[in-house]
């Protein structure tokens, strides 16, 4: 991503957080995290089993356990 | 020389207040052995920053004839001004005439250098006015120094005057009308009873009949710095942990120019930080920036004189009161 901090006023940039542009795989993550948080709850559990009756997998295919969660979270949330 | 005592009150009113620590510019702006040129309370600054990290901020003005030494060369340690070569080292005491060695000027401290700190990734500068160079106490917003707590930080410029950023923050009733669309402010009454409470810090600005709901209350806190403090909260769908919080602090750039600093923080840890931290960064950022977006268009759409024609009702207490604290502050600043 270039950040374009040239100095020229004014400064007006949405994506101050982003080391780089989400690939399809996190936005549709982060689109279906949100639809399980509004529909299903905010415990892990419920997390972890709205997102595999979704078949919303990891980016191996995989089914998410809570441990595999909390590590990808970790890993795109730092 | 720069910020000096002699300035109207008007004049500090309408560029910002001296003797008090001012955000800047985010530190990402300034790289390692980089310079960034500033204008802030309407005058010119260079910052600075060695291979090492350490960051100085000078007048943007060489001694010798008045060129911009944010025009000159980093030489690791000092700049050299572009024009006739004077360096100038990071305390703002000139080390070298290369036209003249031995000139009279060497070892003298010709330029202003400001105390800075970075605090959760700006840079804040002590603005002491000729009388007041030593920074003041500064203690920074709980919210940034809890470990408890996480933040994003989402600096932008606008073209309004930076009292009007400020009034803008002192009242929370707009959020029920300006950003009515938006992913966090749908909720809540169109109407409302204020009240103001006095702090040791400040003063909260707060609804009586509702908290919780939308942008129900505001604390303005002087600590060194002027900065407010405020929450609101999520829809569901931004997962456990509950509202967000904002910090907000507003650069005086010149008089018609700000430099807006908002915090978005929120109390959360472990997995819950982390799906928030994805979250914001995948689709929430962008909803926070079309709320402040619309901000910026209508303070942007504000007649300069806005604040000299007005009707105000009891909403604007808080308002009210910010101008009178800053007005009186401005007299006592000038000379
Ligand atoms: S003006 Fe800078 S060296 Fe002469
Ligand atoms: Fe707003």
């Amino acid at each position: 991503m270039t950040d374009p901090v040239n100095g020229a006023w004014p400064y007006l940039y949405v994506h101050q957080s982003r080391t780089h542009e989400p690939s399809p795989y996190e936005y549709k993550l982060a689109a279906t995290l949100e639809q399980v948080f509004t529909q299903e709850g905010h415990e892990l559990a419920d997390v972890v089993r709205g997102l595999n009756a979704r078949q919303v997998h990891a980016a191996d295919g995989a089914p998410w356990t809570e441990e595999s969660f909390r590590a990808e979270m970790n890993r795109l949330g730092a | 020389m720069t910020l000096s005592t002699s300035a109207t009150a008007d004049h500090i009113y309408a560029h910002g207040l001296r003797n008090q620590w001012h955000a800047v510019v985010p530190s990402r702006f300034v790289a390692p052995g980089g310079m960034r040129k500033v204008t802030a309370l309407g005058e010119q600054w260079l910052l600075f920053r060695r291979s090492d990290g350490t960051l100085a901020m000078l007048a943007d003005r060489c001694p010798h004839r008045g060129a911009p030494l944010s025009l000159g060369k980093h030489l690791g340690d000092r700049v050299a001004c572009w024009y006739h070569g004077v360096e100038v080292e990071t305390d703002g005491t000139v080390s070298s005439v290369p036209g003249l060695p031995g000139c009279n000027l060497e070892g003298k401290k010709l330029v202003t250098s400001l105390p800075v700190r970075e605090v959760s990734g700006a840079v804040l500068a002590w603005f002491g006015d000729e009388e007041h160079p030593e920074p003041g106490e500064l203690t920074l917003p709980d919210p940034l120094t809890d470990p408890e707590v996480d933040a994003f930080l989402c600096y932008a410029e606008w073209n309004v005057p930076w009292r009007f950023a400020m009034e803008n923050l002192l009242d929370p009733m707009h959020g029920a009308f300006l950003h009515h669309e938006s992913h966090t402010m749908f909720e809540g009454d169109t109407t409302a009873k204020f009240r103001i409470r006095e702090t040791d810090r400040g003063y909260f600005f707060e609804k009586t009949d509702q908290r919780g709901v939308n942008f129900d209350w505001v604390e303005l806190c002087r600590t060194g710095a002027d900065w407010v403090d405020l929450s609101i909260p999520y829809p569901p769908s931004a997962g456990p942990g509950g509202p967000f919080g904002i910090v907000g602090m507003a650069c005086p750039v010149d008089e018609g120019r700000t430099g807006v600093f908002f915090w978005r923080y929120r109390r959360v840890e472990g997995w819950q930080r982390d799906s928030w931290r994805f979250l914001y960064k995948t689709l929430i950022e962008q909803r926070h920036w079309d709320v402040l977006e619309q901000d910026r268009v209508m303070l942007e759409a504000m007649p300069a004189d806005a604040d000299q024609h007005e009707n105000l009702y009891q909403h604007d207490l808080g308002v009210v009161r910010l101008r009178r604290l800053y007005r009186t502050a401005a007299e006592a600043q000038s000379a």
